[in-house]
């Protein structure tokens, strides 16, 4: 009864949103048909079509695609928290999440072969696998994450149908699915933090910062599809549902911008050269220094002030206004995490590490690395930012995901519903 | 010297005299010439130092080469000569996910070009900054010198060839193809003042198992556990008075 309730309103808004959601994908298949020209185009000139070069030899790409393994994990983490903590009002979020989380770490994936110098040679990871690379056991864990996301909306599809049947092998897919989210955050920021080379790497704080800012982005990418959901779907989400995502926000950014800060702390207390060197750059007065405002700023205090502030909080559109900022500010962490790491590397004496490409204009050598993304990177992360979003639309219209509306008029319905099976 | 037997397994190692170093580049040019490097690629750079100094305490006075360190009068020039540092636990060889870098056991690390998946994992890992990446298609001088010139294979693994593939990851050989051959590296040979020294370690009437265990040769950053077969012998400071 109340699954036929709630699936009318969602059938009544696709018939009437027809003809905007044709333009969306319109412009989606834009974007990924932009993201493979560019990528042919690389295929062609190599990876010189990119501003990567050997001083910082790791650009858009990387973290871009560690930006996406942690938006993949907010859904999991708040589904499996919803069943395992019992915490009902994030309930009818849990395939939204979980949707999400599917199509995030398969973009991650993707993200990484346009990285790859010799793309087609891929099938080497699987012959000749070195289990002493972090990577390969990064490969292997986001396997696992993105097989077990799939079969996870699988269930949650089939439960939301048949309750009694599925309930149990719900619960153990979210005993399951939260430890298997924080180990993928953990091994992808081994990647980073177990290299001797790269101080700005090398500590032991890079999983736990890695877990809390991937549950703060996609806790704020969860919202924000959520909010869509609620602009376009004419769902309503339950005021106790917003006062969970605002709580999981806050909590995550104050942790996140904690142990940023008490990274920040050690090194310049410790003023060991090669780490000051890497600080001084995003530090305000740093030639990166915008990172720090608009990781302190822009996705720091003001988001906390949004959701914090009471005056604030009841403006309409703060909690997606807050979202938008934490992504920006969770990326601009991202970036400052993969790039600062390359600029001053460890042996740095005049002149310099070779380049690796010969222009006449400009020298061989580089002391301090320089990166700006080209528009041929810029081309294949947009690509694949419109396969995420065309995966989620494409999935939220098929599948129902918001079924159960847990709306003020609703909620009476709902929880009759999941005490009683 | 024992006589050695066929199943004989060397340890190569290459000891730089930073006292001989006169900062000329001929070794950087000659392993350019052997290797077929193209422009803008250099396995082998002699890098504007203070004496003795392995890692960036204080900031250099310029970008440029051949700059002396401090300010005047308190200024001091040295050279450092770094190519791969050949490791014993090398991190190039931990993170590749692909094996295609790998140790053989003779100390010296090789990559494997067919295998290279060009992922630049290795080039994050290693703390020296030797690997180059072959970001597009190769350039070379006009009426360069060609080198070796033919492919090399250790096993079934293509370690040298004389055009890298785009989108593969190469460095420094030790001169696989030479040393296999009792030859020495190139470097070696080209260095004018004699100040690159090449041999076993494991023979211990050899020169460099002597400049290693008594001649006080250093590996750079020794701390981070490495453990390189490229040894440097630190210069040695002139006390006032002497002559």
């Amino acid at each position: 009864m109340a699954t036929t309730t709630a699936a009318l309103p969602a059938r009544a808004t696709r018939t009437r949103t027809f003809r905007p959601i044709w333009a969306w994908y319109a412009l989606l298949v834009a974007l990924m048909v932009w993201g493979l020209a560019a990528w042919i185009d690389e295929l062609h000139y190599g990876l010189a079509a990119t501003g990567m070069r050997d001083v910082v030899s790791w650009g858009m790409y990387i973290f871009t695609f560690a930006f996406f393994i942690g938006l993949s994990a907010g859904g999991l983490i708040m589904a499996s928290s919803a069943e395992v903590f019992g915490i009902k009002a994030l309930k009818p979020l849990s395939r939204l999440g979980v949707l999400s989380a599917a199509a995030c770490v398969a973009v991650a994936a993707l993200m990484i072969i346009p990285d790859l110098g010799q793309p087609f040679r891929v099938e080497n990871i699987f012959i000749h696998p070195n289990w002493t690379s972090p990577l390969i056991w990064d490969i292997l864990i986001i396997t696992i994450y993105f097989i077990f996301s799939v079969v996870d909306l699988y269930v949650l599809q089939r439960h939301a149908t048949e309750p009694s049947r599925w309930k149990s092998i719900v619960r153990v897919m979210a005993y399951v699915g939260l430890p298997t989210a924080i180990l993928l955050h953990s091994v992808t920021a081994w990647i980073f933090g177990l290299q001797i080379a790269r101080s700005w790497w090398n500590t032991s704080l890079m999983a736990p910062l890695f877990v809390v800012s991937a549950v703060l982005s996609g806790t704020a990418l969860v919202t924000l599809l959520a909010l869509c959901a609620e602009h376009f779907g004419k769902v309503e989400l339950a005021e106790d549902t917003r006062k969970w995502l605002r709580g999981f926000i806050v909590i995550s950014l104050f942790i996140d911008l904690f142990f940023v800060g008490a990274d920040y702390i050690t090194v310049l207390w410790g003023n060991v050269p090669a780490d000051r060197a890497a600080l001084n750059l995003v530090l305000p007065g740093g030639s990166w220094a915008q990172l720090f405002w608009i990781e302190w700023i822009v996705g720091g205090l003001i988001p906390l002030a949004l959701l914090l502030i009471p005056r604030l909080r009841k403006m309409p559109g703060s909690l997606g206004l807050a979202s938008i900022l934490v992504i920006v500010g969770v990326y601009a962490f991202r970036i400052e995490l993969v790039v600062l790491g390359f600029i001053n590397p460890l042996t740095q004496f005049p002149p310099g590490n070779a380049v690796g490409t010969y222009n006449p204009a400009t020298s061989s050598f580089q002391l301090v690395g320089r990166y700006h993304p080209t528009w041929i990177e810029i081309g294949i992360v947009l690509g694949l930012v419109g396969l995420f979003a065309a995966l989620v639309t494409f999935g939220y219209q098929k599948l129902h995901v918001m079924e159960p509306l847990e709306g003020r008029k609703h909620r009476k319905t709902v929880s009759t519903r999941t005490s009683g099976s | 010297m024992a006589a050695k037997k066929d199943d004989y397994v060397p340890h190569h190692v290459m000891v730089i005299d930073t006292n001989r170093c006169i900062g000329c580049w001929s070794c950087a040019i000659a392993c350019k010439q052997i290797n077929n490097e193209p422009l803008g690629y250099f396995w082998n750079r002699v890098l504007t130092t203070a004496p003795n100094q392995s890692s960036t305490a204080k900031a250099p006075a310029s970008d440029n080469l051949d700059v002396p360190w401090g300010t005047y009068p308190n200024c001091e020039l040295a050279y450092l000569p770094v190519a791969c540092q050949q490791c014993n636990d090398a991190p190039c060889v931990k993170v590749c996910p692909v094996q295609a870098t790998f140790r053989r056991d003779d100390g010296t690390v090789l990559i494997d070009y067919n295998r290279c998946i060009g992922c630049r994992y290795c080039m994050a890992a290693c703390p020296y900054g030797v690997r180059i990446f072959n970001w597009g298609d190769s350039q070379y001088a006009p009426g360069g010198v060609v080198g070796y010139g033919k492919e090399y294979w250790t096993g079934d693994r293509l370690v040298f060839t004389p055009e890298r593939p785009k989108g593969v990851v190469e460095k420094c050989t030790f001169c696989v193809e030479r040393i296999d051959v009792g030859e020495k590296p190139y470097c070696v040979v080209a260095c004018p003042m004699g100040a690159r020294i090449f041999g076993d370690l494991n023979d211990p009437d050899s020169e460099v198992n002597e400049l290693v265990n008594i001649g006080g040769g250093e590996q750079l950053h020794p701390e981070l556990g490495t453990d390189p077969n490229v040894y440097y012998l630190p210069v040695a400071k002139r006390v006032p008075g002497e002559s």
